[in-house]
């Protein structure tokens, strides 16, 4: 019963109010990371080439270093060149910059996977370029991208727990206060993880509920 | 002024690497003609009948629609041009997330801007036209080769083009699927349409081509009307791939 009054009264209104926090990084970051993704991914496949190696460069980078590193560029390394990011806006940069990058990978694959008879057809009906990629390629693209961006932003849920490294008091960080003040880390971490678990299943749920709605005869996924 | 060719193609050529797949075509048809490309495989029409509306770039050579010469570098040009030049493809390239109604509109709003009215009217006009009046909402996944076809020309023909350029448009169908199509081509023969047609339909053609072209290794071997070319024509080569296709595909269409 003690254990229960513990969780009442200062285990859930804590991770309540990290909760909030924690919402508030992953919506924008999918969002921007998910924009971000379409953007570099388009131009990872039909960019002028300089500007494909511009944004391989950025991928590469962002692929290829830890994201704690990152999130600390942003928030303690550019005060040295003079600007100056709160814990919050350093961790969604950080956030939607990391996710863009592993996005893009989803939409690059997916963009080559469009037959190239489509664009030979949308072309001889007069499609200018960029009428051809948002008219016919990206809405089939963004459709067999779907499942692996999807998959992305449920990462995004986890590691939005970095956030509290730069200070941005998420879930995680409410609860890493909360268990080393009252030295019970199993409880309060497992209530965190089970908060995680919720939040996990609710994007799924929207996610698969999301493929439904945009699935087309001839663009089901295998094991429907 | 009947006889001034609607497009003139001049002179394409076309190398991949230090291969010549084209080494100088020159063609001109008129209003409501039917020309037909026959040839080997590998002889060059896809990628001439490509050129016509620079989905291949040629490397040299030019173009004209009703006597203006097409400058493909200027974009603007290009597009414009491209809308009164429809294509059909040999594997018809339907677009797959659109229906069929959505594929043949799609072009209208986008490049024509369209009010979705029209567009949609338009769009219904030409698939009843095809014969597809009762498929309009479905998908190219749930149509059949024949019916893909013909949405595609009925896609093509929403553009009102000028002329169009039909790439072994039956070559993909089963059999039986074929008649639908060449039915439909008919009758663009009847109402006028001007065509570049690369097709083994061999009857097809001897019944309503104009002229007949033999193409082979990137050149013009021999045209003519298609009594001369398919009964006696002057080249050896020309004899023996016309009794070739007579004997793959002369009966039964
Ligand atoms: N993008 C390309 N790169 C290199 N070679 C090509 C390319 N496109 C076509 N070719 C070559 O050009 C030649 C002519 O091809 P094309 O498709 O125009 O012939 P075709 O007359 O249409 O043949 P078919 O009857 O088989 O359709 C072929 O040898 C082909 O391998
Ligand atoms: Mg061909």
């Amino acid at each position: 019963m003690d254990e229960w009054q513990f969780f009442q009264s200062q285990v859930f209104p804590s991770l309540m109010k990290g909760f909030k926090v924690s919402i508030s990084l992953i919506l924008p970051s999918a969002f921007l990371g998910v924009c971000i993704g379409i953007w570099a991914g388009s131009m990872r496949v039909y960019g002028s080439t300089w500007l494909r190696k511009l944004v391989d460069a950025y991928v590469a980078i962002f692929r290829g270093t830890p994201l704690v590193v990152q999130l600390f560029f942003w928030y303690f390394g550019l005060p040295h060149v003079g600007i100056y990011l709160s814990p919050f806006a350093a961790s969604v940069v950080g956030f939607s910059l990391c996710s863009g990058a592993y996005q893009s990978e989803y939409v690059r694959g997916a963009l080559l996977s469009i037959k190239k008879g489509q664009m030979l057809a949308a072309q001889a009906l007069g499609f200018s370029k960029w009428q051809m990629l948002r008219s016919v390629i990206l809405p089939q693209a963004l459709r067999r991208a779907l499942p692996g961006c999807g998959n992305e932003i449920i990462y995004l849920i986890k590691y939005s727990s970095l956030a509290y490294m730069v200070t941005c008091i998420e879930m995680t960080g409410e609860a890493k206060i909360l268990a080393s003040h009252y030295f019970k880390y199993t409880e309060v971490f497992l209530a965190v993880g089970a908060f995680y678990l919720v939040l996990v299943s609710l994007a799924g749920w929207f996610l698969h509920h999301l493929e439904g709605r945009l699935s087309i005869p001839g663009f089901e996924h295998h094991g429907k | 002024m009947e006889n001034d060719p609607i497009l003139r193609i001049e002179d394409i050529k076309k190398a991949y690497r230090a291969r010549e797949i084209l080494k100088g075509i020159s063609l001109s048809i008129s209003k409501g003609e039917l020309k037909v490309l026959i040839g080997p495989s590998g002889g060059g029409k896809s990628t001439l009948l490509q050129c016509i509306n620079f989905l291949v770039m040629p490397d040299g050579g030019d173009v004209w629609l009703e006597g203006r010469k097409v400058n493909p570098h200027r974009k603007r040009e290009l597009y414009g041009y491209r809308q009164q030049v429809g294509m059909i493809f040999q594997d018809f390239n339907l677009f797959d997330h659109l229906s069929a109604l959505q594929n043949v509109q799609i072009a209208l709003l986008r490049v024509k801007g369209m009010d979705k009215k029209s567009a949609r009217e338009r769009a219904v006009a030409e698939l009843e036209r095809v014969g597809l009046g009762k498929h309009i909402d479905h998908y190219p996944a749930q149509l059949s080769g024949g019916q893909k076809q013909r949405v595609s020309i009925a896609r093509a023909l929403a553009m009102d083009p000028k002329v169009m350029l039909l790439d072994e448009p039956t070559s993909a169908l089963d059999p039986e699927l074929i008649g639908e199509v060449l039915a439909v081509i008919k009758n663009l023969v009847a109402n006028g349409m001007t065509m570049i047609m690369a097709t083994h339909q061999i009857s097809f053609s001897s019944a309503f081509a104009t002229e007949i072209i033999f193409m082979e290794d990137g050149l013009i071997v021999e045209q003519g009307p298609p009594s001369k070319i398919l009964s006696s024509a002057e080249c050896a080569r020309t004899k023996e791939f016309c009794s070739k296709i007579y004997d793959l595909h002369g009966e039964g269409n």
